[in-house]
């Protein structure tokens, strides 16, 4: 597991706190092929109210990091990207 | 033979730890606005252009830049370019995610092989013979009247970005290069958290940075021209010559190629297994179906086109191939055309 390091300490524990809470909603992406886990996180992302968070289920490697990438440069706040399994992530995002 | 195989699994290894991937290179710049594997790929190109011509100059190899079958070039890049994008993955894409187990990068290569075949000796073979001769003549450096300058193999009219203007090919290496790396370093920033671990865990559980990626695919690039004499990286004559010889049971349709991509394969189950990222999994039927006909698309353009992505972009291109400038910038355009079409539309 590991956590997002470019913040601080401080904001760090407010994530700890936060992503204790459950995720809004569950985007599971399993088995989707370039580009769709991207493309759907970023239509789910759009569809959401600020403030809530995304869980996303994905097994794909390449998506897998460039999600959190994206979606950060995009203005959200990516809380957490876990390993779960055998190529399989879990990442939160928290809507901008 | 065999060497073709050492340099598959190297290039495997490499091409999954760097999620190097030319179909997610051009589309992420429309679709996501991400930069990231575009800058590898303009890395790997500069560093083999360097090595392939310096390697040209100490006589150790020949460049054999491809022919201008200019015609051929702008219709298969562009079907190619199409394809990829439905199959979700271009030539070193497609086969470097059957060593992750993904179902359906395997049938798209299927899909590729299928219609390499048909458009190298089947169904198709009077149309790609229809798009290289009469009005769509190769352009050579005899039409033209320039000299093949030095450095290309013998007997070669291939027209590059050098001969065409009478320029050294050192001057436009030097140019492009400095101009790449200029910029390359200027925007190297901004690439979100830096992967901490040990450097085991960096090399071998982490998908690597661009820039390592870059330069070792231009490392393997450099490695294969010499190791094969003929030419560097392609993909997709190995995937025809395999299924050629399926279908012949001549081994004799064998190439050096074809060990290679059986080579990429094997190396990115290895990197795959090692980083816990290797599982069989499967989109859904429709999607099955959309990569198997992108597969179909992206091996008729390939033979049309005579190279892949690979072929062109990352081992045409750095010999400045006029061919594969054209090539290649026509898969691109093939790209985004099917990208927008796909993602960007509601």
């Amino acid at each position: 597991m590991h956590t997002c390091n470019k913040l601080s300490s401080k904001e760090k524990g407010k994530i700890e706190m936060t992503s204790k809470e459950k995720p809004t909603e569950v985007l599971n992406v399993k088995g989707e092929v370039c580009p769709y886990p991207d493309v759907k996180t970023q239509r789910k992302l759009k569809s959401m109210k600020s403030g809530e968070i995304l869980e996303v289920l994905i097994d794909y490697p390449l998506s897998a990091e460039r999600i959190p990438r994206s979606m950060e440069k995009q203005g959200h706040e990516v809380l957490k990207v876990e390993k779960k399994g055998t190529s399989e992530w879990s990442i939160l995002i928290k809507v901008k | 033979m065999l060497s073709g195989l050492v340099v598959g699994l190297i290039f495997g290894f490499v091409l999954q730890r760097g999620r190097f991937c030319m179909n997610s290179a051009f589309r992420d710049i429309l679709v996501m606005k991400e930069y990231t594997l575009l800058k590898a790929v303009a890395l790997a190109i500069a560093v083999q252009m360097i090595g392939f011509h310096l390697m040209a100059t100490m006589g150790w190899i020949q460049l054999n830049p491809k022919t201008l079958y200019w015609g051929a070039m702008i219709v298969g890049g562009f079907i190619f370019g199409v394809g990829m994008v439905l199959a979700a993955g271009c030539a070193s894409g497609t086969t470097y995610r059957v060593g992750e187990g993904m179902v359906g990068s395997f049938v798209a290569l299927l899909g590729l092989m299928i219609g390499a075949v048909v458009t190298n000796a089947g169904a198709l073979a009077g149309l790609n013979s229809n798009l290289k001769s009469g009005t769509f003549k190769a352009i050579t450096t005899a039409d033209l009247g320039v000299d093949s300058g030095p450095l290309l193999k013998e007997g070669s009219t291939s027209l590059t970005l050098a001969n065409i203007f009478g320029l050294d090919p050192w001057i436009l290496v030097a140019i492009i290069t400095v101009v790449a790396l200029a910029v390359l370093i200027w925007k190297r920033g901004g690439e979100g958290a830096k992967a901490e671990g040990t450097l085991y865990e960096k090399i071998f559980k982490r998908g690597w940075n661009w820039w390592i990626t870059g330069v070792a695919v231009g490392i393997v690039g450099i490695i294969a021209f010499p190791t094969f004499k003929e030419y560097a990286l392609g993909i997709s004559g190995g995937w025809l010559a395999f299924l050629n010889t399926l279908i012949s049971g001549d081994p004799e349709n064998l190439n050096w190629f074809t060990f290679l991509v059986i080579g990429i394969i094997v190396g990115a189950a290895i990197a795959a297994v090692i980083a816990g990222e290797f599982k069989l999994r499967a989109p859904d039927a429709k999607r099955l179906l959309q990569q198997f006909i992108g597969g179909l698309l992206m091996g008729v353009g390939a033979v049309i086109g005579t190279a892949c992505n690979i072929g062109h972009i990352l081992s045409g291109i750095p010999q400045l191939a006029l061919g594969s400038i054209l090539g290649g910038a026509f898969i691109i355009l093939g790209c985004w055309v099917t990208a927008y079409i796909m993602f960007m539309r509601g």
